[in-house]
């Protein structure tokens, strides 16, 4: 390295390096500039410099001066090395190889170079590139304990285990009998855990156990070392010392679950469909001995409840639930909700609290029993039976309880969150976040009130409110931007969903793509752990680690994400916003003086935004060197709503990048081929489309939206015209050859096979509704047809084993689904009119139907609530926007509600 | 009613969101990431029964001091999920862990002075004591206790010989990420 200069000069430059690495920019700058004073010319120097301004945000110098030393000086390993770093520091990681490769041919056993090298290969997964590199740094530097490691690790993700065995037992042969000293036990007992792994992994079971006894002694983290040997004792079918060994864990930790389900497995005692009665009572009767052992454990209390059934189960769960009613445990009814699933179960609960709150109320105290229960005991019981009556969908019942509750203690918090969210299942999203608010005025210092507060105001299209109340805890009180620094994507997804609903796209697109970064955010999170790691030796957290990003883009808020700015440009293709020139036409109709001061106006604030915009960046950079040191002041977004995002030319070609993203990521979930569905459609990409369709019949061909894509695909091809060019005959032969394949159509006409879908689902509510907007697209004559296939719907008792009280079927996201389907696509506003007053009788504290116990109803006790324009009103009731998204996507449920 | 275990690499978002949730001093996902791959021992989460996190813990080993010793970096239990004594169970685990696994001396934790559910959870159930008072510690500039519970001590594995070791050991100092250390502002609050 600067080899070709004189001593001066040549130690100048090492400086140079040295202030890199040190992160003393502004003194590398200096002694590269004194170099350039005398060589103006000298490649590697001006690489340098280069390297040295881009992390002093002078990104286009960087790449000049980068370019430029590396033009002078094409032979020199550095200035290509440099070209690497550099690319490598804006994430382009393929020209960044591109760059180490042509350094290595100069320089091949270059060790830095080729480090690097191997942690963008890590990166990128290019495995068998990893291995060669991995080779290459161990034969070089054999005797460091991290390229025995790196090598071991780099065939392992490349798949192949037993070579990683191999070599992981050569770098032991390597090491003295006593090793490790004192102060590497840690690593080196983890290095034995990953082996042992390994072995289990290409299923050398006997082998790892044998290498696990042998080394006991030398494994330091003896939690994994047993759960190790458990699973190991399993998979060779030695069940009784695997029972034993469970039994051992449980006592270390009686709260964990796997334990317990592991326990039940080597026993004999583990099926998921369900078990005989005979192994029940012997399950019974294990969790039993169980529970006196570990008193403390709670999982052995509530397991039972799961396989138990009849009077057992009710037992059972009297048992469970009373001593929690009296301890007043919040959670309890979240807890049994999950048997709410099991056929009976939720009578049986319903029945047994029933009995407890009757016997309370009369003697104080529970069924057969004379001492007294504490007053609060009567008020938990009615908080957990008006959640009861809320999963059932019995919201009047559900609010009566609750109402007691409160009216019992005012002062419980709790209270008025359930109450909250029985409202907000209700149908009156309005007085569902101002309850929420009054639970937060409760109790000001707790952050998840305020936080389930801004769910339910952001449900309620109140977004600014709900902006303002998630600031009160963040720390840079005026910079809203925290919450997007932390990640905060539950946040940044319900906001985009309701500037989504509201037509807002601009913020709501904004919102998404926030959430989209993120996850690019955590990809790249990784770089710094592909080194860190092998020297911390944590081998078996960095495999998992690696596996977790591989699949890390099917998590559920990505895909919220990736669906919701899908819609977003799927509906800025169907409405364009307006050009610039159609707003100057706007304009040209107002009175010369008016559109002379909205002119003035608007320049005024774009300067002032501007100048705002130059001050912060220039305290930015200001600050980057200051003492105060990692305190950076962010550049402005030069976008806040949004708008740029808008300006977008072709929004299906956006849609398609996050589509090929869900695709990869979220191949089982319906809606990722229903989005690609409306997205190739529009793009006329027929045999996409076709794709689609046949992906929506796989998952589920009896869903209404997978028939509204395969009607509306047949159909609309075929009002196409015939083919021309060679590519259209080629797609019609093929639409020709699939149809027959498809078991719905076969030779029969859309009609028939609508009608025949029909027949098969006349019960439900939304099958009838789809086909009877399928009727509509087919037929446009029989409208009057497809309204009755809707009004002639029945809302039938749901068959929950024979629930007590009135248990209707039908959802009111459906109906309001419907209804919309009605004023929107069959544009029978009479026939809306009758459907809304039927279901402000199903639902009647629904705002959207304007139920009469609704706060959009002007006799309900919640329409003050509404009208106060702080509160902004849920805005849910003007159903324009969701509408004609409805039209065009045929997804009548656009965004599922969002689980936090 | 809520399993408590080691966390996997799945729960970390979950536990980000939970701590977004609860608190008011967060992460971003790479410091989670850096606790799990350097102390994968050390983080335990609550799982209630539909599989969703309700409380975490997020502890380290402090390696520059001489003493090798264990800190909380946070702790959260969802409001709704308290009274089932999670927040106990799961500094137990993590406590425990240090012990066995790097042979800490003492655990550290800092505590806002207002919050007094916390502060009765580790002084009553959990033993801890002030060990100084750190003055403006918070954003908002609440101070905070800086708080300490004397665990065992280093456990001789085997050898019988005792070792104490600067800076190396189980908490040994050489190996941290590039930049993967954000200011470790810690907070913890509980409910009893």
């Amino acid at each position: 390295m600067g080899a070709s200069l004189p001593p001066k000069e040549a130690n100048l430059f090492k400086l140079i390096v040295k202030s890199y690495e040190s992160k003393q920019y502004k003194k590398g700058l200096k002694a590269a500039d004194a170099i350039l004073k005398k060589f103006p010319d000298h490649g590697e120097t001006l690489s340098m410099k280069g390297l040295t301004l881009n992390c002093m945000d002078r990104k286009p110098e960087a790449y000049d001066l980068v370019r430029l030393g590396l033009k002078n000086d094409l032979k020199s390993h550095v200035c290509w090395h440099v070209y690497g770093l550099l690319y490598r520091s804006d994430r382009e990681y393929r020209e960044a190889i591109k760059c180490y490769r042509n350094a290595l041919r100069i320089d091949p056993d270059n060790i830095e170079i080729l480090r690097d090298l191997s942690l963008l290969q890590a990166q990128m997964r290019d495995l068998t590139g990893f291995v060669e590199t991995r080779q290459q740094l161990l034969s070089l530097k054999p005797n460091h304990r991290m390229n025995w490691i790196g090598f071991a690790v780099a065939h392992h993700l490349n798949s192949n285990c037993s070579k990683a065995v191999e070599i992981l037992e050569a770098y032991e042969g390597t090491l003295e009998d006593d090793y490790p000293p004192d102060n590497e036990r840690c690593e080196h007992g983890e290095m034995l855990l990953y082996k042992i792994s390994l072995l289990e992994e290409c299923s050398s079971h006997e082998r790892a156990l044998e290498e696990l006894h042998k080394k006991e002694s030398k494994i330091v983290d003896k939690l994994s070392l047993k759960e190790q040997e458990v699973s190991l004792l399993v998979k060779l079918g030695r069940l009784e010392e695997g029972a034993e060994l469970y039994k051992a864990l449980l006592s270390i930790n009686p709260d964990n679950y796997r334990y317990c389900e592991g326990l039940q497995r080597c026993v004999g005692l583990y099926s998921e469909n369900g078990l005989s009665s005979s192994d029940t009572d012997q399950l019974d009767a294990l969790y039993k001995s169980l529970g006196q052992q570990y008193t403390w454990s709670s999982a052995v209390k509530r397991i039972p409840l799961d396989f138990l059934q009849g009077n057992k189960f009710r037992e059972a769960a009297d048992n469970y639930i009373r001593p929690l009613l009296t301890k007043g445990v919040p959670s309890l009814f979240s807890d049994l909700s999950p048997l709410y699933d099991h056929p009976g179960k939720a009578d049986i609960l319903e029945k047994l609290i029933l009995e407890l709150e009757n016997s309370l109320r009369i003697s104080g105290g529970y069924p057969g029993r004379s001492e007294k229960e504490p007053p609060s005991t009567l008020m938990w019981t009615l908080f957990l039976l008006a959640q009861h009556y809320d999963r059932r969908g019995q919201y009047d019942v559900a609010l009566s309880k609750i109402d007691e509750a409160i009216k019992h203690t005012p002062t419980v918090i709790d209270l008025y969150s359930v109450k909250s969210r029985i409202l907000k299942h209700a149908g009156d999203l309005a007085a569902a976040a101002t309850l929420a608010d009054e639970a937060r005025c409760m109790d000001l210092a707790d952050r998840y009130i305020n936080s389930e507060c801004v769910k339910r105001m952001l449900q309620a299209d109140q977004v600014v409110l709900a902006e303002k109340t998630a600031l009160l805890f963040t720390k840079d009180g005026d910079q809203h931007n925290n919450l997007h620094d932390m990640q905060c994507m539950w946040y940044e997804l319900a906001s985009g969903e309701s500037y989504f609903r509201q037509g807002d796209l601009g913020r709501a697109l904004k919102k998404f793509l926030a959430v989209e970064k993120h996850y690019a955010d955590i990809t790249e999170d990784q770089f710094d752990f592909h080194s860190y790691c092998l020297r911390k030796m944590t081998l078996r957290a960095y495999v998992e680690m690696l596996k977790f990003q591989d699949r890390l883009h099917s998590h559920a808020y990505f895909r919220k994400a990736a669906a919701g700015a899908i819609r977003c440009y799927i509906k800025l293709f169907d409405s364009p916003p307006k050009s610039t020139a159609e707003e100057d036409d706007e304009m040209s109709k107002l009175p010369s003086s008016q559109r002379k001061k909205m002119r003035q106006k608007q320049k005024k604030a774009e300067a002032r935004a501007k100048k705002e915009a130059e001050v912060r960046n220039e305290e930015s950079s200001a600050s980057g060197v200051s003492k105060l040191g990692k305190r950076h002041v962010k550049p402005v977004d030069p976008d806040p709503n949004g708008e740029k995002l808008l300006q977008v030319e072709d929004p299906l070609l956006e849609a398609t990048k996050y589509l090929k993203l869900l695709q990869k990521h979220s191949p089982d979930s319906l809606e990722t081929h229903l989005l690609s569905f409306e997205v190739n459609m529009r793009k006329k990409k027929i045999l996409l489309a076709l794709q689609a369709v046949k992906q929506l019949l796989r998952l589920d061909a009896e869903s209404a939206d997978s028939h509204r894509c395969l009607v509306r695909f047949f159909h609309e091809v075929g009002t196409m015209t015939s083919p021309v060019t060679d590519a259209e005959k080629l797609v019609w032969s093929v639409l020709e050859a699939e149809r027959p394949l498809i078991s719905q159509l076969r030779e029969k006409s859309l009609t028939e096979a609508n009608m025949i879908f029909f027949e098969k689902h006349e019960d439900s509510l939304m099958h009838r509704a789809a086909v009877a907007e399928m009727l509509s697209v087919l037929e446009p004559n029989k409208k009057l047809e497809a309204v009755k296939l809707i009004e002639d719907s029945t809302n039938n008792p749901a068959p929950i084993n024979g629930a007590l009280g009135p248990v209707n079927e039908w959802k009111l996201k459906d109906c309001i689904a419907v209804h919309k389907l009605l004023v929107a696509v069959l544009n029978d506003p009479d026939a809306a009119l009758r459907w809304k007053l039927r279901c402000a009788q199903y639902f009647p504290c629904s705002t959207y139907f304007e139920g009469k116990c609704s706060s959009a109803a002007s006799n309900s006790v919640h329409a003050q609530i509404a009208k106060n324009p702080e509160n902004g009103g849920a805005s849910h009731s003007d159903g324009g926007e969701i509408a004609d998204f409805v039209e065009s996507n045929g997804k009548m449920e656009a965004f599922k509600d969002l689980n936090i | 009613m809520v399993c408590v275990r080691k966390a996997t690499m799945d729960d970390l978002l979950a536990m980000q969101a939970c701590n977004l949730l609860c608190l008011p001093e967060n992460y971003q996902m790479k410091y989670y990431f850096y606790h799990i791959l350097s102390w994968p021992h050390l983080l335990y989460v609550a799982e209630d029964y539909n599989g969703r996190i309700v409380g975490y813990v997020l502890a380290k080993m402090e390696e520059e001091s001489n003493e090798c010793h264990g800190h909380i970096t946070s702790l959260a239990v969802l409001r709704t999920h308290r009274k089932l004594g999670l927040a106990t169970k799961l500094m137990k685990a993590a406590q425990t862990a240090m012990e066995q696994v790097f042979g800490a001396e003492y655990v550290s934790l800092h505590v806002r002075k207002s919050n007094r559910a916390a502060f009765n959870l580790y002084t009553e159930t959990l033993g801890y004591k002030i060990h100084d008072v750190e003055a403006k510690y918070y954003a908002d500039g609440e101070d905070a206790y800086d708080m300490r519970k004397q665990l065992k001590g280093k456990q001789n594995h085997h050898h019988g010989h005792h070792h104490h070791h600067h800076g190396g050991g189980c908490c040994s100092a050489d190996a941290r990420p590039v930049e993967a250390q954000p200011e470790s502002k810690s907070e913890a609050k509980a409910s009893t």
